[in-house]
């Protein structure tokens, strides 16, 4: 919750992206509420309507929902389903990637699971 | 190579201190980077720089000779103020070129080519009068008159405030045209720092009337970091480490660390370490709540 916004991504999903990481972290719980939207603009300096933009993607995600007249909370097995998604995201964004660039400094399979290995002893 | 230097400057309002025994050298051939909140001192300082101003206290030299009512040395340096139409030092009712035409004189190394074609550049109408044109156009007159001058030291307060932001691209430009082509040295103050941030070669800050840091731009920046996550984990990767602007959101945490030589961030940890612009380095240093 405490990270700095760039210029990089656009502001909501980087708010979406912090309470996610925030959520796998353990800083906030399942069943626990989140920043609302008012707060988070606040915190960040950003315009309300930006911050809420971030919540929904979570709540259509099901990440979040929304207790009436109180404000939103995390799921219960967010943390889980979160966990599950951005293993995906991680075969098919950085795995995809180191292979391609791989590929194109010519680094052989054999050679890529050596550089794993030792990077894991790490 | 000539140098500017100051040693242990102190500057007085009556009680009040305004610069408090700073130490600085200015090499020839530079681009600094004056910053500092409100108040700080950074107007005081370029005017004890110039010789506009008596210093209180220390000495300040160029090339070994003190400054002060030395027309040789004040030769090389040139202060163009901030300008402000409702001063009473009366340049409210001159004309834009007879204020050029004043800066002409008191300024041996004038390039009257160069101000004539920034005058056109900027599309000034130089019969107006100084309390009349708007805030940006005021600052365009100061710098026509930094760069025309020619000093070889030359400060500039705050010259892209009432800029709009082509003005000030453009400004950065020419600036560094004629730096480029000159090789002099100028010490520039700003509020918007990340504009000007890629302008720098160095970074001098100052907080309430201190020298915080003189460093080079680069070099400032890559030392930086913004650490967070859950708070115990970021606590414990920056343990003995000086913290700034720290932020405690529930079981969240967030900070600036700015490392020293030789220490580190330590590994192991779940945390979210940022890298941070100029920008945001000088938040931290000398943000509100900051001692």
């Amino acid at each position: 919750m405490n990270e700095i916004l760039t210029q990089e991504k656009s502001i909501y999903l980087q708010i979406s992206e912090m309470i996610e990481s925030d959520i796998l972290r353990d800083i906030i719980l399942e069943e626990e509420k989140v920043p609302s939207t008012n707060e988070l603009a606040k915190l960040y300096s950003i315009n309300p309507a930006t911050a809420a933009k971030g919540i929904n993607i979570l709540v259509d995600k099901g990440t979040l929902y929304k207790k009436r007249g109180i404000g939103m909370f995390v799921s219960k097995g967010a943390k889980e389903e979160i966990r599950e998604r951005k293993k995906k995201e991680f075969s098919e964004y950085f795995v995809k990637k180191m292979l391609t660039e791989a590929k194109s400094l010519g680094i052989t399979k054999e050679e890529l699971i050596a550089m794993i290995r030792e990077g894991n002893e790490l | 190579m000539s140098e500017l230097v100051c040693k242990g400057i102190c500057k007085k309002y009556k009680e009040k201190e305004v610069i408090k025994n700073i130490d600085l050298t200015l090499e020839s051939g530079k681009i600094y980077g004056l910053i500092g909140r409100n108040g700080a001192g950074k107007t005081t300082l370029l005017s004890l720089l110039s010789s506009q101003n008596p210093v209180s206290g220390g000495e300040i030299t160029y090339n070994g000779q003190n400054i002060w009512e030395n027309k040789e040395a004040l030769k090389h340096i040139c202060f163009s103020r901030e300008l402000n139409p409702t001063s009473n030092n009366g340049v409210g009712t001159l004309k834009i070129k007879d204020y050029l035409k004043t800066a002409s004189i008191y300024l041996p190394g004038w390039d009257s080519a160069m101000a004539e074609r920034l005058v056109s550049e900027f599309e000034l109408d130089v019969k107006q009068r100084m309390g009349k044109i708007s805030k940006g156009m005021l600052s365009m007159v100061t710098i026509i008159v930094a760069l025309a001058s020619k000093a070889e030291y030359t400060f500039l307060d705050e010259p892209v405030s009432g800029l709009d932001v082509v003005m000030r691209e453009y400004f950065y430009k020419i600036l560094l045209e004629e730096y480029a082509e000159s090789g002099r040295t100028f010490l520039i103050s700003t509020h918007i720092i990340e504009e000007a941030a890629s302008v720098f070669e160095e970074v001098i800050m100052i907080k309430k009337g201190e020298l915080l840091l003189k460093e080079n731009a680069e070099e400032l920046v890559s030392r930086a970091f913004h650490v967070s996550g859950k708070a115990e984990e970021v606590d414990a990767a920056t343990e003995g480490l000086l913290k700034h602007q720290v932020e405690n959101h529930g079981r969240s945490k967030g900070l600036t660390v700015l490392l020293e030589p030789g220490q580190q961030i330590r590994e192991g940890y779940d945390i979210k370490i940022q890298s941070l612009n100029l920008q945001n380095v000088f938040v931290a240093l000398c943000g509100i709540g900051e001692k």
